[in-house]
């Protein structure tokens, strides 16, 4: 790809090692100390603009592979896909060039206001082909193959036929896409609505995982005195979501891992010490995948 | 059953108090249609903060969560590009009683609009004025200059300029020197060629000049009004970079490409 001072930017691939999200304002710091990170994940609608944080994700990019991870597209609404969402997000990708471009099996936007939310779909074979239209339609416009991550959940449909990780497959067969696992998000939604996370572990492809998200859950009780499970971003990765995101690497072996922590963010010291934590558990798998191999 | 359609129209209403539960859900207990209605709420706060860091300085935090969510809820965002959310508030706060009495806020509201599309504006390759040789002689008088679109002008009816840099510096001196009687103010707004965001202010006269040329007015026509200072004006805005090309005024008949 060119650049303005003539350059030639390739794309750099997501290694099988663990990264971080960036968030405002670790990006200085991580340009100006070389954080010892594997690659770094940002939120693609924070740089629709120019000007400085657009210079700010190119230099990033120089230094590190990048992920553009969306959270507004909102693949799973009923009604058309905002064409200028998506040619915001198609102008970016096409200056960054990312490795790895990923947006959510949900949706926010109705009746053309966007709700703030990653909301619910209920599987059925009606939303697989509106999310499916929509997926095919966003990698038609951007000329590459999406990521597609599974959302965290707190009310559950009463018509709900399919299994998430069937609904998720049957996007990937579909459409070619691939999966984003988010562990946490399996751990959450498995908690509020009811459901084994090892089976849904278990079920998904190994083959079509091309990257796994961790991050905090808080824990909160509702008034009839069930607990239930939030997912705020806004803590370190519990002890048993790291205990499944171990079982999702025997079972998958390792895959690209992010760290996710976007409220009451902490330094950014503390983010590289929970990648490393997670870079321990891949070492790890990729031990044990070479010594099956031996 | 209810289709996706219906399903989703139903759980935005709920989502945004418009109904207390929604179409389809076994778990519709209010407690976890909050947990989305919550977090709508949280970032669609955070949003405008972010843009409007000077008002929210001015009438503290508080206020502001509950002003912009008072906001939020008439004027919602219609897409996740939160960065290109907030452009009616100033409006909305010309309107807004609780801040009645601050009535220079919805001018502090819409500098602060103006540099946050300054800051966030689609980059543009700047231009060499030099270009301007290329055109025919005979189309020079009526050149139709393009803006970086980072560009705007803005009349205040107050000294917007300097509360909203007072507040930002913390800067009690510069906040007690400000009158607010001094009369209307005319800036322009910018993201210059190193891509930092300035806001300077412009004698009437050039502004008025300027704010012609920025609707794309021909040049003739931008200075018949009032042609004194606007050689200076036009060659401060030329070295600036605030132009980012050039065309003849095709309306002149002008059959040359």
């Amino acid at each position: 790809m060119s650049h303005p001072n003539g350059r030639v930017l390739t794309s750099r691939p997501v290694p099988a090692q663990a990264g971080i999200g960036l968030r405002f304002p670790h990006p200085e710091a991580v340009s100006a100390t070389r954080t010892r990170v594997a690659f770094l994940e940002v939120h693609a609608e924070n740089y629709f603009g120019g000007g400085v944080t657009r210079r700010c994700l190119e230099r990033v990019r120089r230094d590190y592979p990048l992920s553009v991870h969306g959270v507004g597209l909102s693949l799973g609404s009923a009604e058309p896909l905002s064409a200028a969402h998506l040619a915001r997000l198609a102008e970016l990708v096409r200056a960054i060039d990312p490795a790895l471009v990923s947006e959510h099996l949900s949706w926010s936007i109705s009746g053309a206001t966007y709700l703030a939310d990653l909301l619910p779909l209920p599987m059925t074979e009606e939303a697989l082909e509106v999310v499916c239209r929509h997926v095919e339609r966003a990698q038609e416009v951007l000329g590459r193959r999406i990521l597609l991550e599974n959302p965290s959940a707190y009310v559950r449909f009463e018509h709900s036929p399919i299994p998430e990780w069937e609904f998720l497959a049957a996007v990937a067969a579909r459409t070619g896409c691939r999966l984003l696992c988010d562990i946490n998000n399996v751990f959450v939604t498995a908690h509020n609505l009811g459901g084994d996370p090892n089976q849904y572990v278990d079920a998904l492809a190994p083959a079509l995982i091309e990257e796994i998200h961790l991050a905090g859950h808080a824990q909160r009780t509702c008034p009839q005195g069930r607990s239930i499970l939030i997912d705020h971003h806004g803590s370190a990765v519990d002890p048993a979501v790291w205990a499944l995101y171990q079982r999702a690497l025997r079972r998958w072996g390792a895959k690209p891992t992010l760290i996710e922590w976007d409220t009451d963010l902490p330094p950014l010291s503390v983010l590289v010490q929970e990648a490393h934590t997670a870079e321990r558990y891949l070492a790890h798998a990729a031990g044990a995948a070479r010594a099956d191999a031996a | 059953m209810p289709t996706l359609p219906e399903l989703q129209r139903s759980f935005a209403r709920a989502l945004c108090g418009r109904e207390t539960t929604a179409l389809g859900l076994v778990d519709s207990m209010p407690a976890r249609l909050e947990i989305y209605a919550n977090t709508r709420r949280a970032t669609l706060t955070q949003a405008l903060a972010l843009t409007f860091p000077a008002v929210r300085a001015l009438v503290g935090a508080p206020f502001f969560d509950a002003m912009a969510w008072a906001f939020a809820a008439t004027t919602p965002p219609a897409s996740a590009y939160l960065n290109d959310y907030g452009a009616r508030l100033p409006r909305f706060l010309r309107r807004y009683e609780p801040a009645a009495s601050l009535i220079y806020l919805a001018d502090v509201a819409r500098l602060e609009w103006a540099v946050s599309r300054a800051c966030h504006a689609p980059d543009a390759p700047r231009w060499d004025p030099r270009e301007l040789s290329a055109l025919d002689p005979g189309d020079l008088s009526g050149v139709i200059f393009i803006a970086h679109p980072s560009v705007a002008t803005l009349r205040l009816a107050y000294p917007a300029d300097r509360i909203w840099r007072a507040v930002l510096e913390q800067d009690e001196a510069a906040m007690r020197a400000i009158d607010l009687a001094a009369g209307p103010v005319h800036v322009l707004v910018e993201r210059d060629p190193e891509d930092q965001v300035r806001v300077c202010r412009l004698l009437p006269s050039a502004w008025q000049f300027t704010r012609r040329l920025l609707a794309g007015q021909p040049l003739f026509q931008a200075l018949a009004p009032a042609a004194e200072s606007a050689a200076a004006t036009l060659g401060e805005h030329l070295a600036a970079g605030r132009f980012i090309g050039c065309r003849p005024d095709r309306d002149r008949g002008d059959p040359s490409p």
